[in-house]
């Protein structure tokens, strides 16, 4: 295996555990709620969407668009998409704002769920089905994404959907068999790591994708994450002293829902 | 029409959000050393300006925020 294959794996199985976690959690308090069998089959269903369109988005790109166009494009929506996620990791790691509370979420959901109408005494549950779907949907949402642009850039759209799908299995099975939101993933420094690798090789691609030759090659991918490994600490650090100096309002993480 | 604006609206919030910055700035970045691979600007320095520019974008946004 490839030192590529092996980032394109894990960069993906990260990404996607974080948001796996994130949409087990609605999941979870839906089925627990109301109905079991009408939230799996939601959930079930939003994962067969997200995976034809995985499917059908990813085979197209990397069929049909240049690969100078597919970095550069591509690599330019990592840069975008990792900055992100980083920049969020840094002010969460630094404490400028909230941390995401699976526990807390999972209560919200549950307190919002009870003010629905009663769950129908047989056949399905439409709610509980429509509630888990988008929730599963939309956190799936970004797994897509970067899976598709991230395996799209590497041409490894394979691995990508390989990392996901055992971050999926992993994180659905732990939760069956604990039963309760998964609030002791460290989701921030899952987020962390991962808007490190997408900043880091969407640099790297969209550069290719401009026309750099970069210097040794490949191995400038390393010196690119290690570049913004050593910016990121250097960040959270400043955020700290900051608000130890001066204070800061914290932002509630609830706000952002897809992030 | 609602569901083409709410459709826009969807993606408009999952790639830019609250902070254009971060959609913005890379874009200009990468125009910035496309322009200096037309120029004949040696590869390590473009490389280097991408990574610093980008870095900055991200350290601006971080700093707005936490001033916000």
């Amino acid at each position: 295996m490839s030192s590529i294959t092996f980032v394109t794996i894990v960069s993906s199985f990260l990404a996607s555990s974080v948001e796996f976690v994130e949409a087990v959690t609605i999941v979870l308090a839906v089925g627990v709620t109301r109905q079991w069998r009408s939230a799996l089959i939601g959930a079930f269903a939003a994962l067969v969407a997200l995976a034809l369109l995985v499917g059908i988005f990813g085979t197209a790109i990397i069929l049909f668009v240049p690969i100078d166009v597919v970095r550069l494009v591509v690599g330019g929506f990592l840069i975008i998409y990792g900055l992100q996620w980083l920049t969020r990791a840094v002010l969460r790691a630094g404490g400028a704002m909230a941390k995401r509370d699976e526990a807390a979420v999972y209560e919200r959901e549950i307190s919002a769920l009870q003010d629905e109408p009663p769950v129908p005494s047989s056949g399905m549950d439409w709610i509980s089905f429509t509630v888990a779907a988008k929730g599963v949907l939309l956190e799936g949402l970004e797994v897509a994404f970067i899976v598709v642009t991230f395996g799209a850039s590497a041409g490894m759209l394979g691995p990508a959907a390989l990392g996901a799908a055992v971050a999926g299995a992993l994180v659905l099975g732990i939760a069956f068999l604990v039963h309760r939101p998964l609030s002791a993933v460290p989701e921030n420094g899952l987020k962390f790591a991962v808007g490190v690798m997408l900043t880091g090789f969407g640099t790297f691609w969209a550069g290719e994708g401009v026309g750099i030759d970069w210097p040794a090659g490949d191995a400038a991918i390393l010196a690119l994450l290690a570049g913004y490994v050593v910016l990121a600490i250097l960040g959270v650090y400043l955020v700290r002293t900051h608000i130890s100096n001066w204070g800061v309002r914290v932002v509630e993480a609830s706000r952002e829902p897809l992030r | 029409m609602s569901y083409v604006r709410s459709f826009l609206g969807f993606w408009y919030d999952f790639l830019v959000g609250d902070r254009p910055e971060l959609f913005a700035g890379p874009i200009v970045a990468l125009f910035l050393a496309w322009l200096a691979v037309r120029a004949g600007v040696q590869a390590p320095i473009i490389g280097a300006t991408l990574f610093i520019l980008v870095s900055s974008v991200g350290g601006l946004s971080i700093a707005w925020a936490v001033r916000r």
